[in-house]
Formats: C-alpha cells, sequence, structure tokens
C-alpha cells in the first residue's frame, strides 16, 4: 500500500507543468544527443549541469535523468539507420541493425528497439521502486568501512570491464583519486596540490574533467579521421514488428531485460557491458546463432532492452547508497549537489517527494520516449544527414559555454582544454577516461571513509575484513584484480571489455 | 618446442614512454603525500591517501613499462597512422589562442572568429553557410543565456556583450 501511496505522491510533483517541461527536454536532448554520433550523454549532462541551477532540485534532476535514458533510446537509431553507435550502449545494435535496414526492414528494427526500451524501461522502473526503498533500509547500517570497501569494488569492476590493459585503467583510476583530491583537505582543511593558485583551493570542477575528457577529446579524434557515413535513403515504412518479429524478440526483450537490471545496479557496470552481455547470451541460445550478424531481430531487441533497463537499474546504488556506479550516475550525484542534496539511505525517507517524483517522472519521460521515438523517426533521419564539419564547431562552443557557465570563471575553460589535450593522446594511446573520471568522483568519498574508519578503529585494519559485507566487497575486488593474471580468466575479460568512451 | 623470438627493444615504443610518465606522475603523488605528512594509522594525515596511491601508481606504470620492454609495442608513428593529425592540433591551438582571448576580448568578439576558424579551416564548409552560422550561433546562445537564463558571458575591456 506504500508503495503505491508514494507512487501517487511522486506523480503528483512529475505531472506539475514545469517537471513535465523538464522531463520533456530531458528527454527530447537525450534523444537528439543519442541520435548524433560524437556526441553522448556524458557531454550533454555536463553540459547541462548548470542549467539544472535555475530551477528546483526535482526539475533540474528529472531533466539530467531524461537525458540518460533519453539517449539510450536515441542511439539505436543511428546505429540501426547509419552503422555508426549514435552512443556506447548502441555498439551493439549496429551489427544485426544495419543489416536489417540494408535488407528493407529498417522499421521493425527501429520499431522493436523503440518497444523493447519501452518494456525494459518500464520494468526497471517497477523494480526500482520495489528494490530501492528495501536496499535503503538496510543501507543505513553502512559504517565507513563498508563504504570504502564498495567504493573500492566499484573501480575496480570499472577498471575490469574497461578495453584493453588493466594497468593502464587501474593508472588512470589512481590518477583521478589524485586529481578529487586537489583542494582542501576535508578534515584537516589543509590545502593539497593546489599550487598557490586560488582557483584550486576548492579543487577542480567535474563540469571541465568531463567535458575535456568527453567531449573535447571526441571532437579531437573525430575530426582527424573522415567519417563516411552509411546512411539508409529508403523511406521508412512499417514501423511496427510483425507477429513473427514479436515471436522472435519476446524472449530476447524478457532476458535482456533482466540482465540489465542486475548489471545495471553493479557498481561499475552499466547499458554498455548490459548489451554486449544480452548479444552474447542471445547468440549462445539462438538454434540458428549464424543469423546474427546478417540482420537477427533478436540481436536487436536484446541489447536494446538491456541497455535501457541497466539504465534504470543503475539509480539504486545512487539513489540508495549514494554512491554512483558509473560515470553517467556520476554526474547526476553531481545534479545532487549542487542542490545541497545527498543522495543515500536517507534520501528516500527525507525526501520522499524528490525520490519518487523522479520515479514517476521517468515513466512518463518513456511514453514520451515512444512519441518520439517512432512517429517522429523521419524527423532523427532528417538529422542525421547533417556532415560533421558542420556540427563540431556548435558543440565545441557550447561545450566551452557549458563549462564557463559551471563556475563563472575563465580557469575552468583553460580546465577544459587542457583535459582535452589530455583526453585526445590518453585515448590515442589506448588510456581509458572513464576510470578517471569515476575515481575523480569516488576519490574524495573513498578517503574521507578510509580514514574515519581508521580513526575509527584505531587504526586497526582488520575492521574491512571483519565486517561482512566489506569483506565480501574486498573478496570480489580482489578476485578481480588477480583473475586477469589466469589465462582463461583474462580470455573472459577481453570478451566483455567495453569502450565507455562515446 | 620453440620459444616464440622475444621483441626487439625499440626506444620510439610509445608504451614505454607513456609508463614512463605514469612513472613520474606516481613519483611526484609520493613526494607530495611526504610533504603534506602521513600522520598515523590511527589518525592519517592530509598526505596519507595520496602517499599510497602515488605507491599505486608507481606499481601499475612499472607495469606498463615491464610488458612494453618484454613484450614490445606500438611506435609513436602507427599511432597516427593514417590520421589526419593537423586537424586536432589547429584545434587545439585555436582553443588556446581562444582561451587567452575570452577573458580580454570578451564571449562575442572571440567566439565568432573561433567558429569561422573551426567551419573553414578543418573541412571546410562553404562561407554561404559558415559566415551565419559562425555569427548567429555565439549571437544566439548569447541572448539566450543573457535575456533568458540571467547568465553573464564574459564582456571583456571593450564590454560587449
Amino acid at each position: 500500500m506504500d508503495v503505491i501511496y508514494n507512487v501517487m505522491q511522486g506523480f503528483g510533483v512529475a505531472l506539475q507543468p514545469i517537471n513535465v517541461l523538464y522531463c520533456f527536454i530531458g528527454v527530447f536532448i537525450g534523444t537528439l544527443v543519442g541520435v548524433l554520433p560524437g556526441i553522448g550523454p556524458i557531454s550533454a549532462m555536463s553540459l547541462l549541469l548548470p542549467i539544472t541551477l535555475s530551477g528546483t532540485p526535482e526539475s533540474g534532476i528529472i531533466m539530467m535523468a531524461g537525458i540518460y535514458y533519453g539517449s539510450m533510446y536515441g542511439g539505436s537509431t543511428t546505429s540501426i539507420l547509419v552503422n555508426i553507435p549514435g552512443e556506447a550502449a548502441s555498439v551493439v545494435t549496429c551489427i544485426d541493425g544495419h543489416q536489417m535496414a540494408k535488407q528493407g526492414r529498417a522499421g521493425p528494427a527501429l520499431g522493436i528497439s523503440a518497444l523493447g526500451s519501452f518494456i525494459a524501461g518500464t520494468f526497471s522502473l517497477v523494480a526500482l521502486m520495489l528494490v530501492a526503498p528495501s536496499l535503503a533500509s538496510v543501507a543505513i547500517a553502512f559504517g565507513p568501512a563498508e563504504y570504502a570497501s564498495l567504493m573500492v569494488l566499484g573501480l575496480v569492476v570499472l577498471t575490469f570491464l574497461t578495453q584493453g590493459s588493466m594497468a593502464k585503467a587501474l593508472l588512470m583510476a589512481c590518477i583521478g583519486i589524485v586529481l578529487g583530491l586537489i583542494g582542501l583537505d576535508g578534515i584537516t582543511a589543509q590545502p593539497r596540490l593546489t599550487f598557490g593558485r586560488l582557483e584550486l583551493i576548492d579543487g577542480i570542477g567535474l563540469v571541465p574533467v568531463v567535458m575535456g575528457l568527453f567531449g573535447l577529446a571526441e571532437v579531437l579524434l573525430n575530426t582527424e579521421q573522415v567519417i563516411k557515413r552509411d546512411i539508409i535513403n529508403a523511406k521508412i515504412t512499417q514501423l511496427l514488428p510483425n507477429k513473427e518479429d514479436w515471436k522472435a524478440s519476446a524472449g530476447p526483450i524478457s532476458r535482456g531485460t533482466l540482465l540489465g537490471f542486475f548489471l545495471g545496479i553493479l557498481p561499475g557496470g552499466g547499458a554498455v557491458v548490459a548489451s554486449f552481455a544480452s548479444y552474447a547470451l542471445e547468440k549462445r541460445l539462438s538454434k540458428t546463432p549464424e543469423r546474427f550478424g546478417r540482420g537477427a531481430i533478436e540481436g536487436v531487441a536484446g541489447p536494446e532492452a538491456a541497455n535501457n533497463a541497466a539504465a534504470g537499474g543503475a539509480f539504486i546504488p545512487l539513489m540508495t547508497l549514494g554512491i554512483p556506479p558509473n560515470v553517467v550516475m556520476a554526474l547526476l550525484l553531481g545534479a545532487f549537489v549542487i542542490h545541497g542534496l545527498q543522495p543515500g539511505p536517507l534520501l528516500i525517507t527525507q525526501n520522499p517527494g524528490l525520490f519518487w517524483g523522479i520515479v514517476a517522472s521517468m515513466y512518463i519521460g518513456n511514453v514520451m520516449l515512444l512519441v518520439l521515438n517512432l512517429p517522429l523517426i523521419g524527423m532523427w533521419v532528417q538529422l542525421l544527414k547533417l556532415p560533421y564539419n558542420v556540427l563540431f564547431p556548435p558543440i565545441i562552443l557550447f561545450t566551452i559555454i557549458g563549462v564557463y557557465c559551471s563556475s563563472n570563471n575563465v580557469f575552468d575553460v583553460y580546465v577544459m582544454v587542457g583535459f582535452g589535450v589530455i583526453g585526445y593522446f590518453m585515448r590515442k594511446f589506448g588510456y581509458e577516461p572513464a576510470p578517471l573520471v569515476l575515481a575523480f568522483v569516488l576519490g574524495p568519498l573513498l578517503e574521507n571513509n578510509l580514514r574515519k574508519s581508521l580513526i575509527l578503529s584505531q587504526g586497526d585494519l582488520m575492521t574491512f575484513v571483519e565486517r561482512p559485507i566489506s569483506a565480501a566487497c574486498l573478496a570480489l575486488a580482489l578476485l578481480l584484480l588477480v583473475g586477469p593474471l589466469l589465462p582463461a580468466f583474462r580470455k573472459k575479460r577481453e570478451l566483455v571489455a567495453l569502450d565507455e568512451g562515446a | 618446442m620453440t620459444r616464440p623470438a622475444r621483441p626487439r627493444f625499440r626506444l620510439n615504443n610509445s608504451e614505454l614512454w607513456t609508463g614512463a610518465i605514469g612513472l613520474a606522475l606516481g613519483l611526484f603523488v609520493i613526494r607530495s603525500g611526504l610533504k603534506l605528512k602521513l600522520g598515523t594509522i590511527n589518525d592519517p594525515g592530509s598526505g596519507y591517501v595520496l602517499f599510497y596511491t602515488g605507491i599505486l601508481m608507481c606499481l601499475f606504470a612499472g607495469s606498463i613499462i615491464v610488458a612494453a620492454i618484454t613484450e614490445g609495442g606500438p611506435t609513436f608513428g602507427s599511432r597516427w597512422e593514417g590520421a589526419r593529425w593537423t586537424k586536432p592540433v589547429v584545434i587545439i591551438a585555436a582553443l588556446i589562442a581562444y582561451s587567452v582571448a575570452l577573458d580580454q576580448l570578451g564571449f562575442l568578439i572571440s567566439s565568432i572568429p573561433l567558429m569561422l576558424l573551426l567551419l573553414r579551416a578543418i573541412d571546410p564548409v562553404r562561407w554561404t553557410l559558415a559566415i551565419p552560422l559562425a555569427v548567429l550561433a555565439p549571437l544566439g546562445v548569447w541572448w539566450v543565456l543573457k535575456h533568458g537564463l540571467l547568465i553573464q558571458l564574459p564582456s571583456g575591456i571593450l564590454e560587449i556583450g
């Protein structure tokens, strides 16, 4: 009964005209950045982070969340029609989605992708509503040792899942921690690594770092290549999948939804790994695996359901523990902090309107996305015809404005350009930026909890092992660190490794 | 059974040098941690986490260097093979100049030339599209931010904007 009352309260918040408007802006921008290759949800969210300041916390966070799950929908359109993933979670959709489009079945591919996403998105919301409050009540018992261990696990999982060398990913995570510690020490108020610059006393801002590493670096990489687009020009008709399509897709959508939701909850996991895992699962379960890669609808339905379910699941660790499981959620944490709110176990009880309002807005957003992505598909197709040389200068301009507006300080523009150059070289040399950014956000929290737990336990390191949750997290982290040394385990890691860059 | 031939050690191995940069950064972080005071395990100081993170950085960077020596790795040149490397260089140079000019000249005066340069110098867009886009995009954004969201962008010494 409580859940129904809470959901009604949430709809009361989400259906306020201003919140409906922000939700629409969020899902519209999400679809837009999902459709456009070269700009992903991370860049868009960091760009709009300062704008959330102008409204209420509910409005700002509803819009930011909308960008995230909206981009999951939009990304598939580009994958299917152009064979370029609009964002990282749609990489897998290119394989069979574009083949279907080439065979004149772009309509059913787009249709099953949007409907599968809707089903998965709705399921993950119901699960979020049911799981989050119970997990939050358990999380109240978490002490600094549990939090510190959980953050270590989150960082290790992300480095494990990152493409390429794990040593490089771990080095990036360490650099992220160091960058996160720049500024005044939270306990002793001593300035650290500020080099006498007043601008660094409060630390480096999240927005310039993310915009540089993801936004600008991506543009620099794209401009050095000649991007060829293989756009499907035929008119898209019959968007609704037929009976056979539904029969073939029902299983993949159900499995993708469940798999995606659980992978989304895991710290370090997320939509990208969920879509890859779902594709691999469907191929393995199929009686005709040779059809995969040649236009199998299961290869579109499963991953698209999985990445949308994961997008919903990823809200659970943030809302209940206050720990962002991935970079996008780290930005959402930034939006909470800007408004003086701390997501965590007490958020649901202290700010029920906010929590349930965000959840309810996602239902509304999912319906909006279905309308945006099915009847209005023609509009997005026209947008895909925009050449990159016209697109990237405004992207750079918006990046600069977004960074400047986040602090009203030109110094942050320098920081963004600096991180853009660093991000470009990092990608060139095979260093992924995702572990750095997650560690940058988690670094100060990790340090704080680690030092607190050492002070509370009077320096007894056994405190991390004697507490069951902390011990389990550390054991799993250790397994993931040591595992890649074993050849069989290393092979498995290479199969699931992902590129979160886009 | 024959053992695979060990790759020839090359100084232009990019993995080796990126590992070396990581090692140097790690040593710098260790030094910074020590300068900030480590404290004790009962009462960790400001440099405690920095110091141990620095040690981890050195370990990871060391393993990258060892792998580069024993397994080899791509050269610097091969990383840019087939890429139009001059394009990012032009953008980076333009953005550095823009960052310096932004405070002095203001948003509008510095953004219009930046847009025009990016539209014409990378993959040239025809003038009839480049000029209106270069003028209207900064102007439109400035207007929305100033009048819609009440955000003041830098107006520079000439106070334009």
